[in-house]
């Protein structure tokens, strides 16, 4: 199905932040602006309706850095048709500017 | 100052909520994203970890468990519970009640008929046959009569201890109530209609982004294959109560024989 009429704009904002590049969960946040509490449980939903995929991080990389590897997620190809429908419904969400410090995961 | 150890306290307790078998993995995941989260916004963001825990609890597949606790059929269940009755009943009567009597009227409102709104939807359509009916309605009458002494068993036992904690007694006292007639009616909900055996193999159906015209929930099966429960986890006009399938005697070859079923 391309047209996804259940999805909300929480989750439509969370995919176009995710497509900008905001790739964890946490950035996502900082750049939709939604509390933790909406954030995570849509990632998941978003996940189950394989419209993203989620991979942890490389241990080797986060090693390196000295930090916990941290869960990433990606646009799959049917979340990106959907979010091409979504930014026809909401033009705003065009507005999200793009993460300029996407790292190498 | 910062208080390190409030983040840390709020994710453990929420993690209480996620199911066991995926308490670690979230765990894990959320203290990940916490080292990365500056620390006066660390318990603001924990905070949120109690709304994804209950949606993983709410979304997430479970085994049916096998306990010595699940009495998959009537007679076991009947069994069980006349038996802790019998116990219930001798502990009553040797703990020095003041008024039994009385304690006895006070539980019998919990012996009169409640509705129960399993397949409301299918009933209306093809209401089930009279003696399934009165079986159910048996059933959870002696469930309903068998579960009085252990509550009345608990009630005296509460008494005895009330003196000395009078506010706590009163709360166990109906929190005992309160889940003693759930559990006898979310017991009854969750058997099938025809056989009374309890459900099993439930499924999870639909998504929960999708409800469009859609609805999400599960599907549980009659073991002996008379039928599937359809329960919403979103009540909606259309799909408020749980609804019951018929399934007719083309579906058998897909269930293991009664015999077969009957000694599990």
């Amino acid at each position: 199905m391309t047209d996804r009429p259940g999805l909300s704009y929480a989750s439509a904002t969370i995919l176009q932040a995710l497509s900008a590049g905001y790739i964890y969960g946490y950035t996502a946040m900082e750049a939709t602006g939604l509390p933790s509490g909406t954030v995570y449980p849509a990632l998941r939903r978003l996940e189950g309706d394989q419209l993203i995929r989620s991979q942890w991080e490389r241990p080797s990389a986060a090693d390196a850095a000295l930090r916990p590897p941290r869960r990433y997620y990606k646009l799959t190809r049917s979340g990106e048709t959907a979010l091409e429908v979504l930014r026809k419904r909401h033009p705003l969400l065009a507005k999200l500017a793009p993460n300029e410090e996407v790292q190498d995961v | 100052m910062t208080r390190a150890w409030l983040p840390h306290a709020i994710l453990r307790a929420a993690s209480l909520l996620a199911p066991s078998e995926q308490r670690a993995e979230w765990l894990n995941g959320w203290r990940s994203e916490l080292w990365y989260i500056p620390p006066h916004r660390a318990a603001r963001f924990c905070l949120g970890a109690f709304r994804d825990a209950i949606w993983v609890r709410r979304n997430s597949e479970r085994p049916a468990r096998r306990t010595a606790f699940r009495f998959e059929s009537p007679l076991s269940c009947l069994a069980f519970l006349t038996f802790a009755a019998t116990v219930s009943g001798a502990i009553v009567v040797c703990l020095p009640a003041p008024d039994t009597v009385g304690m006895l009227l006070i539980f019998a409102p919990t012996l009169l008929p409640a509705r129960l709104t399993i397949g409301w939807g299918a009933s209306r359509r093809r209401p089930a046959p009279w003696p399934n009916r009165l079986r159910r309605g048996i059933f959870l009458l002696l469930k309903r009569a068998l579960v009085q002494p252990v509550m009345l068993c608990g009630f005296a036992a509460m008494i005895r201890i009330g003196p000395a904690a009078a506010l706590p007694t009163q709360l166990a006292n109906y929190a005992l109530w309160f889940l003693t007639l759930r559990w006898a009616l979310s017991d009854q909900r969750n058997r099938c209609p025809v056989c009374l055996r309890l459900l099993t193999e439930p499924v999870r159906m639909g998504a929960p982004s999708q409800t469009f015209l859609e609805w999400y929930g599960s599907e549980s099966a009659c073991s002996r294959g008379h039928g599937l429960l359809q329960t919403s986890e979103m009540p909606a006009s259309y799909s408020a109560a749980p609804e019951w399938h018929r399934l007719d005697d083309s579906w058998s070859g897909l269930f293991p024989p009664a015999a077969e079923v009957r000694q599990r």
